[in-house]
């Protein structure tokens, strides 16, 4: 009995605490004002092991289709690039203003993506489909088919190897 | 007194002013990046001695070229070129036209 009502205290006392530290606005939410370490660390982990979990039975379809990479690619020049940027494209105003700052997925994946190509190409469509909560990443699966978010990924997965002209011809429309 | 106070105000002004404009140009982005346009394939640049046709990239790069070539070939008015007059285009250098199939030529009648 002694233990339930000390439980409930706690349990009052961490309510409290919280509350005081919500309304209390103390909390800076400002995106030019970056997270500690301590807490960017929590929520990426977070987000990785989340994204890792729900990804893995997702069946990957062959990404080596040209029709895939012509699709995909008009899809991320309106739709990703102003983001995570393409060839020739090093910063914009969305990757540099937006916490956390969007992956620059020109780049090769190994410099900053752990994971065989399956895993990743699975993580990406589901990133893709679902969104990532509070980050600025949109759910494309609500106005998008998965045919169509698998032509990204495909697109995705190539980016890092083109060039700007390549760029250019793949993106542009017909 | 007063005027005393009207220049120190005007003095500040003078340099506020120019120095708020300019470092509001310097910070601001240029406003052409959000105007998207969409643009068409730029395949004058594609080097086809270079390109592996078992790369999907390069696969999907003639694929792109060759759908927009068709597609200004289509727009164009052929119906229109009938009345063409050959006799008028001088220069044309006829021994470099190789592959052409004469027998499918339209015979201008006079």
């Amino acid at each position: 009995m002694k233990a339930l009502k000390i439980l409930l205290i706690l349990l009052l006392l961490g309510g409290a605490s919280a509350a005081t530290v919500m309304y209390s606005g103390i909390v800076n939410v400002a995106a030019d004002e970056p997270h500690s370490d301590i807490v960017y660390w929590l929520l990426e982990e977070t987000r990785e092991a989340s994204i890792k979990k729900s990804a893995q039975h997702i069946k990957v379809p062959d990404l080596e289709s040209p029709e895939l990479l012509l699709m995909g690619g008009a899809d991320y020049e309106y739709m990703c690039s102003s983001c995570h940027l393409k060839p020739g494209l090093e910063e914009s105003d969305m990757s540099i203003g937006l916490y956390p700052q969007p992956p620059n997925l020109s780049i090769s994946h190994e410099t900053h993506q752990h994971g065989t190509d399956e895993e990743l190409a699975r993580k990406n469509f589901w990133v893709i489909k679902h969104g990532i909560k509070a980050s600025g990443m949109p759910a494309w699966g609500k106005t998008h088919s998965d045919e169509r978010i698998w032509a990204m990924v495909a697109f995705i997965k190539r980016l890092p190897t083109l060039t700007p002209e390549q760029y250019q011809v793949l993106t542009a429309i017909d | 007194m007063k005027t005393n106070f009207i220049k120190t105000v005007g003095k500040i002004a003078l340099i506020l002013v120019p120095a708020i404009t300019l470092s509001m140009n310097a910070s601001a982005h240029d406003p052409k990046m959000h105007a998207k346009k969409a643009e068409k394939a730029d395949c004058s640049k594609m080097d086809h001695s270079k390109m592996d046709m078992k790369d999907p990239v390069a696969v999907a790069m003639m694929k792109k070229c060759m759908k927009q070539s068709k597609s200004s070939m289509e727009k164009m008015d052929h119906s229109k070129m009938k009345e063409m007059d050959h006799s008028k285009m001088k220069g044309m250098d006829h021994s470099k036209m190789k592959g052409m199939d004469h027998s499918k030529m339209e015979k201008k009648e006079n």
